[in-house]
């Protein structure tokens, strides 16, 4: 028996029916249709699955989606306001942080968790913020690059 | 049969849960990952406790510190009692997984999983610290080198809640140190792992603590590297002596992370390392939180 | 000729597929889904070798919720493989590694398709694995293909057993020579397994309507997809549309055919789109998503001035199970055991062999960073028999213009030596370092691919226009340039111009995203086709405009009269009212011939077309102790020819030199005797992240490279992760005193060569 209940992305309640073992990933993609989120691995390694519960960056595959429930839920879809690309969104364009794109929605709300914290972080320290995001293409440059440019304004 | 699902607020239903056969979840860090690479299915009946704010706290009491079941890595990382006191422990925390890891991922959870490669663990073991069981029919008090059995296994009945570990307040002289042999800077479990702690007046140790982690089934202390560093200043050849008792004293095994050959090396190399930033801090020196990058190359 | 940076415009982009990318929208195969659609899931083969007796999968379609299982019995009889024919889709009678397939369900959801997989009965008489790549090529060692002599296969493999391919250079009398020279220096090399790890894992989904079925697959290659659907399923190509969403990254892991073919057959028999995505586990066992192991042996005669005499060297590949397109792979290799290197007598024996293990495929550069950190270990070694700086004895021995390489091979202008120069000062070579840190110095080379493109491109009414092209974007941006090229020619902005690509049924046929070679062919021919839109501007211009063509320009947006900008017509007002579209190829550019007699087994690379070479500089800080080895700074120099698109190179050289530091350290797989995998997960197959990615300095030494790609342009996509382990391996070596000859150089193995260096 699925429980019905909601949750909250990006600042919209959608009622929706969960399995008690369902992922939070699983509910988010599947039922809720935001496919933004991406899923690379099982175990909490690549991190392409972040999104932010209560504005900590929670890897969504191993997090249960019933434990989100009345909790405020932000995926890459929720960084942008409207058309208008949020600054790290365009920096990231820019500074050459998007190659396949396949880790940028995790990294991306990592990079967000990141500067919300900490608002004008060392090169270090957002390597340390990100080093739970792994990403195949770019050899991080261009994404530590586009925190860093974004901080710095 | 269908799986079902509660959050409760209070602890006294999560517990009225948990003896109906309701198992816990927190930060689901492990439970969920097991599930999902098909080491452990998820329980049928799940209790969530992360609305229990009152297990949520880092409390000064009058034998120590009590630290909720749900104290977050990043909670620890940041909270300034621990950093003095306890820094062992900061440093575990400090490494433990990712930023979202650290965020999500509690000090119970952490401790409960039972996993011999826990950050946590060496630390807990060198304070003397004591956990905290509760369940519907009473509470109890374990001390830390009881509570894990083996290998995901604990002394705590399946109706029981981890709810505080309590530390107990430390001689004045007394710091510590958790050193982790790390193949990355981050993302990394514990391949050998050594927590360290001393006290020193007048500058000699009156009392030591090792405790190694990811060498044997559970975490564990090594008495005779204790014994070789008590009486002595904590300098380079005391460090040394305990860090060959360490390896003396381990019985490794061989897996996909590293031979037992390497890690009987490591184990003696981590220790001393251990040893000598407990040692330091001890004697008022500054070593960074984490201890492990900044201690890289340290000969 | 002055470095090309001042000729050619170097206008960065912002690449057109980059919305979608940062907000979410943009869709990869797994995002998306069909109304009943069925999930996908494979029965892997329960051992590295077995012969199957029995396959019973009758529980399983009896199974609620179950639409269709298939096995070998349910698809056409067809044995494929792109140069060796030596596989079925499913297992027939053998299972050769752990990932073979033996069934398919499609089923209604997850858990039942788990379910059902797990009801699949299998008799297995199981043999003996066959792991160890080097003892499979012994005489006496088991078959691992009994058919391998009627296999249909490329005749220039130079077959024989379980060696699939044999190639050899062969140039002068290497023998003699080595009895002549002063010294002679040997090194022997072993590699593991390393994989492609793309972040996105492998998706596919089938639907049929009808006779034709679409496939969204997240491939490198669509063509070669499309190809292979319908040699398995024996139907037209013409019957096949592959389309792939944004493909999250391949380097190699996406290319060959592989998973298409089940998937599309599975779809006909559960009359529905079934849809597969893979785990992190499957992706790491599945066929083709890893580089081979290899054994590497060298030995060069060099005389006290550094010449280099004669080398001789003997390299095992392991194939794996399968062939697949990687047939070629023992010929690269043994490119790569000469380097880019003058070099007067060359004798190399390459193998590449069958074992039980999963088979390889053209991960990155296939077999240039192992074999490439193999000789340039062997180099920094003959340096120090002779007592002379590596990067003097290199900058003697290094090919320049007018140089002849192992299999004579004349080079005209190359930028090797200006590459190592250029990383060495980058670096500070030379400088006084604390005794824990060293520099090392590495270099290499790597062919261009001249292959066959096609493109149309398409002036829209409104004036906008539209590129149709069979090249695949893997994330690199070659693709997402092509409207700066097309505006640059037809003087409109880019803005302008959009791009349909990666569907089979709109462009004509394309090797795909492999070979460092989309900007290089694919970019040929888009221009091509832009050229034909040219001409038909200028005739309609000069008829609007009652100007001669030779007076008109294509600039801002309109074609005008040379020096009369107010007489001028839009390219807007010209679409609107006519028909614009071109179509091209471009002209093929050819390798030099080669007399390379005395070379068997020459499937094309004896001779390197615009190579693209380059060094790398790396400094390290290394922990006595413990073995464990930080990346302090690289420095990357390379000669791809004229740089066209800045930050779509750039990020080629940081995201391959981040890829190399993961080979060079902690990326291996390990086996077990049976040659399945102990570490088929991110948490034990250890990628690097983003703290132990080091500062890196790029810089191109390149010049317009005539009879090369576009504009005087080379590759770039592969050779940044080639050099970057060597470099790796020298400043350890520097540090610690001896070479690690084990790949990755784990701290555990820096740690036992400092225990063996102590005795």
């Amino acid at each position: 028996m699925k429980n019905e209940t909601s949750l909250t992305v990006n600042g919209m309640t959608y009622p929706v029916a969960i399995d008690s073992h369902a992922t939070l990933l699983r509910a988010v993609r599947d039922d809720i249709g935001l496919t933004g989120t991406k899923e690379g691995c099982d175990d909490s390694e690549c991190g392409a699955c972040m999104m932010l519960i209560d504005g900590k960056p929670v890897n969504s595959c191993s997090y249960l989606a019933m434990q989100a429930v009345g909790r405020s839920l932000t995926t890459v879809e929720g960084l942008s306001s409207g058309e208008e690309l949020s600054p790290l969104q365009q920096a990231f364009l820019t500074a050459g942080g998007v190659q396949c794109g396949f880790c940028t929605p995790g990294m991306l709300i990592s990079a967000t968790a990141l500067l919300a914290a900490t608002p004008h972080p060392t090169e270090e320290e957002v390597r340390i913020g990100l080093s739970g995001n792994l990403c195949r293409c770019t050899g991080y440059d261009g994404i530590v690059k586009a925190v860093l440019q974004v901080s710095s304004k | 049969m269908t799986a079902t699902f509660v959050a409760p607020t209070t602890l006294a239903d999560v517990l009225a849960a948990m003896a109906a056969g309701a198992r816990p979840v927190a930060g689901g860090t492990d439970l969920v990952v097991g599930a999902r690479q098909g080491k452990k299915p998820l329980p049928q009946s799940l209790v969530a406790i992360h609305q229990l704010d009152e297990l949520r706290a880092i409390t000064l009491t009058t034998t120590g510190v009590r630290m909720g079941a749900l104290v977050s890595h990043e909670q620890i990382i940041a909270d300034a009692t621990i950093r003095a006191t306890y820094p062992a422990l900061a440093d575990a925390s400090a490494i433990v997984g990712s930023h979202a890891t650290r965020a999500h991922g509690t000090l119970g959870g952490n401790v409960m999983t039972a996993s011999p490669a826990m950050d946590t663990g060496s630390p807990l073991l060198c304070f003397g610290a004591t956990a905290i069981l509760q369940s519907a029919s009473g509470t109890r008090s374990v001390p830390m080198d009881e509570l894990w059995t083996g290998p995901g296994r604990t002394v705590a009945e399946p109706h029981e809640l981890l709810v505080a570990i309590d530390l107990p307040a430390l001689a004045p002289g007394t710091s510590s140190c958790y050193v982790r042999l790390e193949y990355r800077r981050q993302m990394e479990i514990a391949i050998v792992g050594a927590g360290a702690q001393v006290t020193i007046v007048d500058g000699v140790i009156t009392d030591a603590r090792v405790a190694m982690t990811a060498v044997s089934a559970t975490i564990r202390r090594i008495a005779a590297a204790e014994r070789a560093l008590v009486g002595t200043s904590g300098d380079r050849a005391a460090a040394d002596a305990a860090g060959a008792a360490v390896s003396e004293a381990c019985a490794p095994i061989s897996d996909v992370r590293g031979s037992a050959d390497y890690r009987r090396a490591m184990v003696g190399v981590i220790a001393r390392r251990a040893i000598e930033a407990a040692v330091m801090r001890a004697n008022g020196g500054t070593v960074p939180i984490p201890a492990s990058p900044a201690l890289h190359g340290a000969s | 000729m002055s470095i090309l940076q001042h000729e050619v415009a170097q206008a960065d982009y912002v690449r057109s597929d980059g919305h979608g990318k940062v907000t979410g929208s943009g869709q990869y195969t797994a995002d998306l889904s069909f109304t009943g659609q069925a999930v996908a899931k494979f029965r892997y083969a329960d051992h590295s070798h077995a012969r199957v007796l029995r396959v019973d999968v009758s529980k399983a379609r009896a199974l609620p919720g179950v639409y269709a299982v298939i096995t070998h019995d349910d698809v056409p009889e067809v044995k494929y493989g792109g140069m060796v024919q030596d596989r079925y889709l499913f297992a027939k009678d053998i299972v050769r590694f752990e990932g073979e397939i033996i069934a398919a369900v499609a089923a209604m959801n997850d858990e039942i398709a788990k379910l059902a997989v797990s009801l699949i009965e299998v008799d297995y008489e199981p043999l003996p694995a066959i792991s160890d790549f080097v003892a499979s090529m012994d005489p006496s060692s088991a078959l691992i293909h009994e058919d391998w002599e009627t296999d249909s296969r490329a005749d220039e493999l130079g077959s024989n057993r379980n060696t699939l391919g044999y190639s050899t250079i062969v140039k002068g009398d290497a023998d003699a020579a080595m009895a002549k020279a002063d010294h002679i220096v040997t090194g022997r090399y072993t590699t593991d397994p390393v994989q492609g790890v793309p972040i996105e894992p492998r998706a596919v989904i089938a639907q049929w309507q009808g006779n034709k079925v679409t496939i969204w697959s997240s491939t490198q290659v669509p063509y070669a997809a499309r190809a292979g659907v319908a040699t398995t399923l024996q139907i037209p190509q013409s019957d096949v549309r592959i389309v792939v969403p944004l493909l999250g990254g391949g380097f190699g892991a996406k290319c060959d055919f592989h998973f298409e073919g089940h998937i599309a057959a599975l779809a006909r028999a559960a009359k529905r789109p079934v849809k597969l995505v893979f785990t992190r586990h499957e992706e790491f066992f599945a066929i083709g998503h890893r580089r081979e192991g290899m054994l590497i042996e060298l030995e060069t005669g060099v005389m006290n001035d550094g010449t280099l005499v004669a080398r001789r060297a003997r390299l095992v590949l392991d194939k794996g199970a399968y062939c697949g397109e990687g047939g070629f792979f023992a010929q690269m290799a043994a490119m790569h055991a000469c380097g880019p290197y003058v070099i007067d007598t060359v004798n190399v024996h390459s193998f590449l062999n069958y074992s039980n293990n999963q088979p390889s495929s053209s991960i990155r550069a296939p077999t240039a960073p192992q074999v490439c950190w193999a000789l340039e270990q062997h180099m920094d070694a003959i340096a120090k028999t002779i007592g002379m700086d590596p990067v003097a004895l290199r900058m003697k021995t290094l090919i320049e213009e007018g140089a002849e390489g192992p299999t004579r091979q004349v080079f005209d202008y190359i930028g090797m030596k200006d590459s190592l120069t250029k990383a060495v000062e980058m670096i500070g070579y030379g400088q006084t370092l604390p005794d824990d840190e060293a520099i090392g110095i590495a270099c290499g080379w790597w062919p261009c691919f001249a292959v066959e493109s096609g493109a149309y491109f398409k002036l829209n009414h409104d004036g906008t226009g539209t590129i149709v092209t069979g090249a695949q974007e893997n994330g690199t941006g070659s693709v997402m340039a092509m409207p700066k090229f097309v505006a640059e020619e037809l003087g409109m902005d880019p803005k302008d111009i959009s791009i349909l690509y990666q569907d089979t049924d709109a462009a004509p046929w394309d090797m795909g995203s492999s070979g460092s070679q989309t900007t290089f062919n694919s970019v040929r021919a888009v221009l091509a086709a832009a050229a034909e839109v040219r001409e038909q501007l200028l005739d309609a211009a000069a008829e609007a405009l009652e100007a001669a063509r030779e007076d008109l320009e294509l600039v801002g947006g309109a074609v005008s009269v040379k020096g009369t900008p107010s007489k001028a017509v839009t390219i807007a007002e010209l679409a609107a009212a006519g028909t614009f579209h071109g179509k091209g190829s471009g002209p093929l550019p050819e390798s030099p011939a080669v007399q390379a007699e005395g070379c068997v087994g020459r499937l094309g690379m004896e001779s390197f077309l615009a190579p693209q070479v380059f060094t790398h500089a790396v400094r390290v800080k290394v922990d006595r102790d413990t073995g464990v080895v930080r990346i302090v700074q690289v420095a990357a120099a390379h000669d791809s020819g004229a740089v066209l698109n800045p930050i779509g190179a750039n990020g080629q050289v940081y995201g391959g030199v981040v890829m190399g530091i993961g080979q060079a350290l902690s990326e291996g797989t390990i086996l077990d005797k049976d040659g399945k995998q102990r570490n088929p997960g991110l948490l034990d197959y250890k990628l690097v992240t983003c703290s132990d990615a080091p500062p890196i300095d790029i810089a191109w030494v390149g010049r317009f490279t005539p009879d090369a790609g576009p504009r005087g342009s080379k590759g770039i996509g592969e050779p940044p992760s080639v050099p970057t382990a060597g470099a790796i391996a020298n400043a350890i070596a520097n540090v610690i005193g001896s070479p690690v000859c084990s790949l990755p150089m784990t701290p555990e193995r820096v740690w036992e060569t400092i225990q063996g260096a102590a005795l």
